[in-house]
């Protein structure tokens, strides 16, 4: 029955077949806002991790995206010098020459000492914080979220004053994919900080495919797992998800403008799979 | 006075009640009277056959894979009274036991007896170090590495009660405890390498160690025969120090513990003190062996719940490692040896191998240096899995006391 209900929900989303260019018309792409892409679970090496990339090259020429958030597992197996070349700089190349910034969650897979590489950017960091316009972003490790980390994130955000607040990190705190699924240990100990501080959009990866749970206490959670790896068939839709997409690999468009967060998801091949608006403080979701 | 009444006295007024009401049925103190000898009979089976931290265990485990959230917010309320505190009186115990065995008729008496087992502690120690840190990579899930400390575990208990359950009262029984004391010895050492601690002030933790000590051997010279001014004195002073130092809390009686006064000589290990007993130490046993038998069960619900789905590939990296603890231990014996030192009489190879396996069972104190190594999160879930399993090594002792032919299996 689940999974019937999850082929229903893609098919039904993906009627348009829209290419490329065509899904980024169905963000505002608004001069001066702020354009980031969201990718998961990326870092194999493999051809789809680069048909992904390119597909995010050719979206950037009509969507001039300036950010990319990483979600972690950045890297799979080795991670050596040549490694870093081939899983990262050789797929994402166009979007590097693009002057693309690329800001790096650590995943499970991921070796801590790639928090060295600058290409992610996380400047020897576990987890850190930056703003974007008026965007705050936190980026957490939750293979070890540790006290220091949870009293950081909580003093980062209190002192934060741009109107959003994203959170992103890798494990989901919300989710029905059947290998991994909500991850109830992190969620009990984050959950209260993100409300107390007024998240409002929280993104992850782990579970390889692309779902939009239905807010859960307010907050909007994405999972974008399927950059580089996809499960397929791996979604066992629930009550508290919005939509489901594990038939290809995914990544996704988000463009902030005043007290709107537009957000567009797009599969390999260029289909549109997921799209809507999240309006800020009236925590109100329209596809 | 008390009025007395004769057997055959008047019948009391009330009327009896009619079956199937109310007072047919026992009340709860009647119910607990009935019960009380089968409870009371089956704690301390439970307590000297060692269940509690596994009934703890298993309770933990049926817990977080049905009720997670439930079971998240209320261990999370509790695990730092738990873990951090009365984790004290387990570690307490343990620490009673090394002190009692240095005394004359121990295992650690005189000091030279134990220098081959503690030698031969860095090879079972060592040797599944390098192992995990050569297989985490192979894994791909590189951040296990950081619970390195839960290598050098080794349940002393646990081990003691398979270790008698092979060899009876073979020498290669205090051989076990040795090592295992020397493993968890270089494990402390290793944990208070790794700390992370968000609290870490070491002057603060040193000068209150040295003040902790200064009490313990100050009542030591008062000859003070009461425990408590040692355990909540000196022994207060020490879980304070090693707080503000970042180490762990639990082991606040380690250091204490040497100057409170004790039998002249060892019962043996894990062996019950009389109830006539009257130094500090017996005492101390006596008052704290079923409040720990408590702390376990609730440690084994606190630290030992983990959801089977967020298990990947890096939890085999502990039990990977632990599998190479008989041959650590073989590689460590023969270091000892080349360095001239000798094997306890009737310890031979065979006997090495067989308690390589005892020692590779991790389990609470594993559970306790993972949890102590890393934070909440799926990497620690992996970690606590990895503990969990290498009970395991109960049945590859048994197996291999069977094949190598020694114990109980002995022709």
């Amino acid at each position: 029955m689940r999974r019937a209900l999850s082929v229903l929900v893609v098919a039904g989303l993906a009627t348009g077949l829209l290419d490329a260019g065509q899904s980024a018309a169905l963000l505002p792409n608004a001069a001066g806002s702020l354009k980031f892409a969201v990718i998961g679970d990326n870092g194999t090496g493999k051809s789809p991790q680069f048909d992904v990339a390119a597909q995010m090259a050719r979206v950037h020429q009509f969507f001039p995206f300036e950010l990319v958030l990483m979600l972690g597992d950045n890297f799979y197996g080795s991670q050596g010098p040549a490694d870093l070349e081939s899983k990262f700089a050789r797929p994402y190349r166009p979007l590097l020459d693009a002057g693309v910034t690329f800001q790096a969650a650590l995943g499970n897979h991921d070796d801590i000492a790639t928090i060295h590489y600058p290409p992610i950017h996380m400047d020897g960091r576990r987890y850190y914080s930056y703003a974007r316009g008026n965007v705050r972003f936190v980026v957490l490790d939750t293979n070890v979220l540790d006290a220091p980390q949870l009293a950081w994130a909580k003093a980062t955000l209190q002192q934060a004053a741009e109107p959003w607040k994203i959170a992103y990190f890798h494990h989901p705190l919300y989710g029905n994919a059947g290998r991994h699924g909500s991850n109830v240990d992190l969620r009990v100990l984050l959950e209260p900080v993100l409300l107390e501080y007024g998240v409002q959009v929280v993104f992850s990866g782990h579970d390889h495919v692309y779902e939009r749970l239905k807010p859960q206490r307010g907050v909007h959670y994405f999972i974008a797992g399927s950059g580089g790896q996809l499960r397929k068939g791996d979604l066992q839709l629930s009550d508290t998800s919005a939509v489901g997409f594990d038939q290809d690999q995914a990544f996704m468009l988000v463009e902030v403008v005043g007290n709107e967060l537009y957000f567009q998801t797009v599969s390999r091949s260029g289909v549109t799979v997921d799209s809507g608006v999240i309006r800020r403080q009236t925590a109100r979701i329209g596809s | 006075m008390r009025a007395v009444t004769s057997e055959a006295g008047p019948r009391p007024r009330h009327r009896k009640p009619r079956a199937g009401t109310m007072r047919d049925r026992p009340t709860l103190r009647e119910r607990l009277t009935r019960w009380r000898p089968a409870i009371v009979g089956w704690w301390h089976f439970a307590a000297e056959h060692l269940l509690m931290l596994p009934l703890g265990a298993a309770i933990a485990l049926l817990w977080v894979n049905t009720a997670p959230e439930s079971y998240y917010r209320i261990t999370g309320a509790v695990d730092f009274f738990v873990r951090d505190v009365a984790m004290v009186l387990f570690f307490g115990l343990i620490m009673k036991e090394v002190v009692e065995a240095a005394a004359p008729g121990g295992v650690l008496h005189p000091w030279r007896r134990a220098a081959l087992p503690l030698v031969a502690a860095t090879g079972l120690t060592l040797i599944p170090l390098a192992l995990f840190v050569a297989v985490v990579p192979w894994l791909d899930e590189p951040r296990v590495i950081e619970g390195w400390p839960a290598v050098f575990a080794t349940d002393l208990a646990f081990g003691y009660f398979v270790a008698r359950a092979i060899f009876g009262r073979h020498p290669a029984v205090p051989f076990f405890l040795l090592l295992a004391i020397g493993a968890n010895a270089l494990g402390l050492l290793a944990l208070a390498a790794a700390a992370t601690a968000p609290t870490f002030d070491l002057p603060t933790g040193v000068f209150l160690m040295v003040a902790a000590l200064t009490l313990a051997w100050t009542t030591r010279q008062l000859r003070v025969r009461s425990p408590w001014p040692y355990l909540l004195g000196a022994g207060g002073l020490s879980w304070c120090a090693l707080y503000f130092a970042g180490l762990e809390p639990a082991f606040a009686l380690v250091p204490v513990l040497p100057f409170v006064p004790h039998a002249a000589r060892d019962r043996g290990f894990f062996v019950d003190a009389p109830a006539t007993a009257r130094d500090p130490l017996s005492r101390f046993e006596t008052w704290a062996r079923h409040p720990t038998q408590v702390v376990l069960l609730l440690f084994g619900v606190v630290a030992a719940g983990v959801p089977f789905r967020a298990l990947d590939w890096g939890t085999l990296g502990l039990p990977a490692a632990v599998l190479a603890k008989p041959l650590g231990l073989v590689v460590g014996v023969g270091l000892a040896r080349a360095m001239g030192l000798a094997l306890p009489d009737r310890v031979h190879w065979r006997e090495v191998a067989v308690v390589g396996c005892i020692a590779a069972i991790g389990f609470t104190v594993a559970l306790f240096f993972a949890t102590a190594a890393v934070g909440p999160g799926p990497t620690l879930s992996e970690l606590k899995t990895g503990a969990l399993l290498s009970v395991c090594g109960a049945v590859a002792a048994v197996v291999m006391a069977a094949a190598l032919r020694v114990g109980r299996f002995h022709a």
